[in-house]
Parts: structure tokens; sequence; C-alpha cells
């Protein structure tokens, strides 16, 4: 960590005159109380530890650099802002879906839908619902309770019957504790509960319960991280061991990885991505054991434009996914 | 659950005698009956009156908008 604060501060190329460069003795005057304040080891106040991140966040840098939502045909989403916390949205998304088959081949199926979303966003209450043109609807609620409670609402319906999802979730937000209960429809009973240890390291746990077909599950999580790299493993009694490291290389560059393994599948993947950020554009970029190859890039055009182009290969299968798209509106 | 609870409440009433079992069982079986029908009724109202409840809050909402931002595109 010394060593990147030096390298970001390096001074810059002195100017032509034989007398010494003010800039740079400028700068290293800047410099030297940062220094020291990371050449003292802090001390730890082991009873006020920072809030951990929320359990089902914990592998979010990962998922964010190496799971970018990549399509396939076009996409085009409208957002209309009304006022500060009303806004409503229109998507257009003309392409091929995958549908999941028994056989290795992959089976697409051609789709085009139009989908109008209406968002309220208010510090306390967050209305957010999407509504398809086949009448499928996604509803999302979140409420504060009170300063540490919330509930949560994730809902799926569909006309179709039997085929509806819903959730509730209420988290408690202690002062280095997360815990959260969860009901869902067929009889889903979850729990998990995340423990600030150290200043830097979590851990977690979860367990859950499937009414219907009399499954449950139990679960561990660990996050270790620093300003710069965050590491992270789950082990899941369903049989699935996940381990994800990311790390930041610069202010505008970080590298992800990732490694699953499923025990009942025998099923192992890992993959390795990049994630810039630029000023213009984010880029992102990520190769897999599958031999999959992706990339997504979100190029800013004009303020509230965004272009956005989505590719994926994946040589095992030859399946090949190229999407295009806009983004108008914040 | 529900299930085992019905299936003993017949048993009794196999038995001969109309006990206390059997208007569990019946008990029982109104208060499913009864939240099944309230949660397909939610779901329906649900499905039909989320995003027009978000609009009803929206346009009430501080500042308030006009009525035609919002169907014009601007």
């Amino acid at each position: 960590m010394g060593s990147s604060v030096t390298h970001a501060a390096a001074p810059p190329p002195p100017p032509p005159s034989p007398s010494s460069p003010p800039s740079s003795v400028g700068l290293a005057a800047a410099l030297p109380p940062k220094q020291d304040e990371k050449a003292e080891p802090e001390k730890v106040d082991w009873l006020n530890l920072p809030c951990p991140i929320p359990f089902e966040e914990i592998q979010r840098e990962a998922l964010m650099s190496l799971k970018p939502e990549l399509f396939e045909g076009l996409r085009f989403d409208f957002t209309k802002g009304l006022n500060q916390r009303f806004s409503l949205s229109h998507s257009v998304f003309m392409g091929s879906m995958e549908v999941p088959s028994q056989s290795s081949d992959t089976l697409k199926v051609p789709t085009a839908h139009y989908e109008f979303g209406a968002n309220f966003l208010d510090p306390k209450l967050m209305l957010v619902g999407r509504v398809l043109t086949d009448g499928r609807l996604n509803a999302r609620v979140k409420c504060d309770l009170t300063d540490n409670l919330t509930m949560k609402i994730n809902a799926q319906l569909t006309n179709e019957p039997h085929f509806s999802q819903g959730m509730f979730n209420f988290d408690y937000k202690g002062t280095d504790f997360r815990s959260q209960l969860q009901i869902g429809n067929n009889a889903f009973y979850g729990g998990n509960y995340i423990q600030s240890v150290s200043p830097h390291l979590s851990l977690g746990t979860e367990i859950f319960w499937l009414g219907h077909q009399r499954k449950s599950g139990i679960g561990f999580a660990a996050r270790y991280n620093t300003d710069n790299m965050v590491a992270t493993g789950q082990v899941a009694s369903t049989g699935i061991v996940a381990l994800s490291y990311v790390q930041k290389v610069s202010e505008k560059v970080s590298l992800a990885s990732d490694f699953m393994y499923n025990h009942l599948t025998q099923d192992v993947t890992s993959s390795f991505g990049y994630d810039y950020i630029l000023r213009q554009c984010r880029l992102r970029g990520k190769i897999d054991s599958n031999g999959v190859f992706a990339a997504f890039l979100e190029e800013r055009l004009n303020m509230g434009v965004n272009f956005i182009l989505s590719a994926e290969v994946d040589h095992r299968k030859k399946d090949y996914k190229f999407g295009f798209g806009m983004t108008v509106g914040e | 659950m529900a299930s085992k609870v019905s299936l003993k409440g017949k048993r009794k009433a196999g038995k001969g005698s109309k006990g206390p079992g059997e208007r569990s069982a019946c008990k029982c079986k109104c208060v499913k009956e009864w939240s099944t029908w309230a949660m397909k009724k939610a779901k329906v109202i649900t499905h039909y009156g989320f995003i027009p409840l978000i609009i009803v809050i929206g346009m009430n909402s501080e500042p308030k908008p006009q009525l035609y931002q919002l169907l014009s595109p601007v």
C-alpha cells in the first residue's frame, strides 16, 4: 500500500530550467503527512468495528466486474425523471433469449418485448415496478421501518398460475453485525447473520429451509477487504464452494478472479476478468475456464446518453452472442 | 402438516364420535382455504395495482409533476 502511494504521487517531469523544479518540491511537501499516517500502525478499537457488508452482497465487487448483464440483440432504455424521486422508464428489447435445454445445444428463442417501469425513490421508501408486454410484473419494495430495521419485498408475478414468486426480507443492522430473515413462497424460510470480526475481516453464516421439497441447507462465508483488495470465500452444504478475489490495481483499473466448485455435479468453473472505469466509458472483459470470452462496454456519448456493446463468445458450444444498445436518461 | 391433521380428524370420525378432533380439522381447513383465497386475491390486486400505486404516490410527491409530463417524451 505504501508503494502504491509513492507510485501515484510520482513527481511530474522537471521543467528544462537548470534550477531545482519547484513543482516536485511542492508535491513532495504535500506528501509526507500521508506517508507518516501509513507508517504508524493504526490502533484497532475492538469495540467499535465497522458495520459489515450485507450477506448477499458479500461478493459484489467480483460480481460487478465478472458478471455484467450480457445480452444478445438490441436494447434501448429510456428513463424519464418527473421529479427528483419519481421516474418512468421505457425499455425495448429485440433479440434472442436462451432457453435452458437438456441437450448440450443451446436453444435460442427470438423474443421482443417492451417493458414499462415506474420508480419512486425516497430515502425511507423505495418502490420499483416493471411490467412487460406478456403481463409479467417485477416488483421491488424497500421500506425503512426504523433506523435499523428494513423490510424488502421482491416479487415476480405472472399470468400463468403457480409461476409467481415472492420473497419478504427483514434486515436488522446492528453496530457491527447484520442479520436477515427471509420468507418466500413455496414455504421458503431463510436467515443469515454476518459479523465484523476485525476492521478488515467479517464472517457470516446462512441457513435456509425449503418447505415443499423438504430441503435445508447451511452455509458459511468470509470476507477480507482492505482498501485495495477484497477476498471472499463461501461454502454451502449444497456442495458449493465459491472463492473470489478482486484487486484494485489503480483508480481506474481493477482485476477480478473467481472460482466455483459444485460437488454434486462435479462442476468446476474459474474465471478471470478486468474492469476499466475510465472517464467516458466502462469496459469489462472476462475469460472463463469453459472457453467463454465476454466483454461489455458502456460508453458515455453525452450527458445521460450511453452506448452499450455486449459480446459473448463460447468456443466450446460454438455460441456467439453480440448485442448493442443505448440508454437514455440517468 | 394440514393433511396429517385432517387424516387424524377422519380417523376419529370413523370411530363413531364427533370429537374435538374433527372440529379442529374443520377449523384448520377453513383457515387454509380462506388464506389461500386471500393470497389469490392479493396476488391479483398487486398484479394490476402496483404500478398505478407507484404512479399515484409519485404524482403526489413534492414537487408535484404535471399530468402531461406523464405521457410526453420530453
